[in-house]
C-alpha cells in the first residue's frame, strides 16, 4: 500500500477555493434573486410599476457605482505616478518657452513704443538667425524624429491603455455577472428604438423602456461620474475623453508648424500705440478728482 | 470642496475711451473654474433632489434648467452684480458648461429616484 500524502497543502488551496467560490455564489444568488422576483411580478401585473429586489439595490446598484468611482481615483493616481518619472525635453521646452515669449510680444504690442516693438519683433522673425524662423527643409525631419522617438511613442501607449484596460474591464464584469435581469428605473421615458440599447438583457418586450439593466447603468455611471470626478480630485484629470490625450501628442508633434504660426502672426500685428490716449484718460480722471 | 475656494478672482480693467481690454488670463480661467466646479456641484444636487421628490419625464428636466438659473442667479450676486469686471459678458456667466452638468444631474436623479421609489 501507498503511504498516505501529506495533505497539509491541499487543505490550504481548498479552503482558498472555496472562500472564492463563495463570493461568486453570494453575488450571483443575490442578482438571481432579484430577477427571479422581478420575472414572477412581471408575469402577474403588466403594468407599469414593477417593484424590485432591494437585493437588486444592495449588491448591484451601490457596489459598482463604488467600484467606479475607486477605479477612477486608482487610475488618477497611477497615471500621476507614472507621469513623474518623465524627463521633459529640453528643446522641447525651449521652443515652447519662445511661443510664449512671442505670444506675449503679441498680446501686449500696443504698450511699448513703435521703434521697440519693430526691434523685438525683427529678433523673432529674421530671416537669418530669428528665433521663429525655421527653414524649410528642416521641417518633416522633427516630425519623422518625433514620430519615431521611442519613447513619445511609449507614452501615448501606457496613456491609452491606462484609460482603456479599466474600462474594459468593467464592462467585461458587468456583463458577466450583472447580465440578464432589470436593474434600474430610469425616471425619464423613451422611445422604443432605445430598448435594444437599454435592455439587452432582459427578454420580454412588454416592459417599459425605462427598466433598464445593468449594462445601461455601467454606461450612465461613466458618463456621469466624470462631474464628480472633477470636484473630487481636483484640476482636470485623465478620466476625460481621449481628446486632451490627441491634443498633447499633437502638440509634441508639430514645433515647427506652430513656430511658422507665430512668426505670421507676428508679422500681421499693426502697432497702435496707446499712451497719447492714456495721457487722456489720465487728464479725464484727474479732473474728476479735481471737480 | 476643499481644493479650491469660492472667491472670484477680478482681473479686467478697461478704459473708458478706447477699446483696449487688459485681461489676466489667469484670472479669467480661475473664474471660469470656478462656474464649472459650481454648476456641477449644484446639478448633482439638483438630481438628487429631483429624485427624491419623485419627479419624472420632462419634470424633472424643467427641475434641471430651474437649477441651472438659480446657480446663475447666485453667482451673479456673488460678483456683486458687476459681472464686466469678472467676466467679458453675460454669455459667460449665464450660459457656460449649462449643457454640462447634465449626465451628472440624471446619474443622480435616477440613482436616488430608484433607490427611495422603486427599491
Amino acid at each position: 500500500m501507498d503511504k498516505f500524502r501529506d495533505c497539509g497543502d491541499i487543505k490550504k488551496d481548498l479552503r482558498y477555493l472555496y472562500t472564492v467560490q463563495f463570493w461568486v455564489f453570494l453575488v450571483s444568488r443575490n442578482a438571481n434573486r432579484g430577477e427571479r422576483k422581478s420575472r414572477e411580478r412581471e408575469r402577474g401585473a403588466m403594468a407599469e410599476d414593477l417593484v424590485l429586489d432591494t437585493a437588486i439595490r444592495d449588491w448591484v446598484l451601490i457596489p459598482l457605482s463604488v467600484v467606479m468611482v475607486l477605479i477612477g481615483v486608482l487610475r488618477y493616481f497611477v497615471s500621476k505616478l507614472m507621469r513623474s518619472a518623465q524627463i521633459p525635453d529640453a528643446k522641447l521646452v525651449k521652443e515652447g518657452q519662445v511661443i510664449v515669449r512671442a505670444r506675449n510680444l503679441r498680446a501686449a504690442a500696443n504698450f511699448i513704443p513703435p521703434k521697440s516693438f519693430r526691434a523685438r519683433r525683427l529678433y523673432y522673425s529674421n530671416e537669418e538667425n530669428g528665433l521663429l524662423y525655421v527653414p524649410k527643409g528642416q521641417a518633416p525631419n522633427a516630425q519623422a524624429q518625433m514620430f519615431s522617438d521611442p519613447n513619445m511613442a511609449m507614452d501615448m501607449m501606457k496613456k491609452n491603455l491606462s484609460m482603456i484596460i479599466p474600462q474594459t474591464l468593467t464592462f467585461a464584469w458587468v456583463n458577466f455577472f450583472f447580465s440578464g435581469f432589470v436593474a434600474a428605473k430610469i425616471p425619464f421615458p423613451l422611445t422604443q428604438r432605445f430598448r435594444a440599447m437599454l435592455q439587452n438583457g432582459i427578454d420580454l418586450s412588454t416592459v417599459d423602456v425605462s427598466y433598464v439593466s445593468s449594462r445601461s447603468w455601467y454606461f450612465l455611471n461613466l458618463f456621469g461620474l466624470r462631474g464628480l470626478f472633477s470636484i473630487i480630485l481636483g484640476e482636470e484629470n485623465a478620466t476625460d475623453d481621449t481628446q486632451r490625450m490627441m491634443q498633447m501628442t499633437g502638440f509634441g508633434f508639430d514645433p515647427t508648424k506652430s513656430l511658422g504660426a507665430e512668426k505670421d502672426g507676428l508679422d500681421i500685428v499693426q502697432h497702435d500705440w496707446t499712451m497719447p490716449k492714456f495721457e487722456r484718460r489720465a487728464e479725464a480722471v484727474l479732473r474728476k478728482l479735481v471737480r | 470642496m476643499a481644493v479650491h475656494d469660492e472667491s472670484e478672482t477680478s482681473g479686467r480693467k478697461e478704459s473708458e475711451e478706447i477699446d483696449v481690454p487688459i485681461f489676466s488670463a489667469e484670472n479669467m480661467q480661475s473664474n471660469m473654474k470656478v462656474i464649472y466646479y459650481s454648476r456641477t456641484f449644484m446639478s448633482i444636487i439638483g438630481g438628487v433632489i429631483a429624485g427624491i421628490l419623485g419627479f419624472t419625464g420632462l419634470t424633472g428636466f424643467v427641475i434641471y434648467f430651474l437649477v441651472m438659473a438659480i446657480t446663475s442667479i447666485g453667482l451673479i450676486a456673488k460678483t456683486g452684480f458687476s459681472i464686466h469686471s469678472y467676466f467679458t459678458g453675460w454669455s459667460q456667466i449665464i450660459l457656460d458648461g449649462f449643457l454640462g452638468g447634465l449626465m451628472s444631474f440624471v446619474l443622480f436623479w435616477t440613482f436616488a429616484y430608484d433607490i427611495v421609489h422603486i427599491f
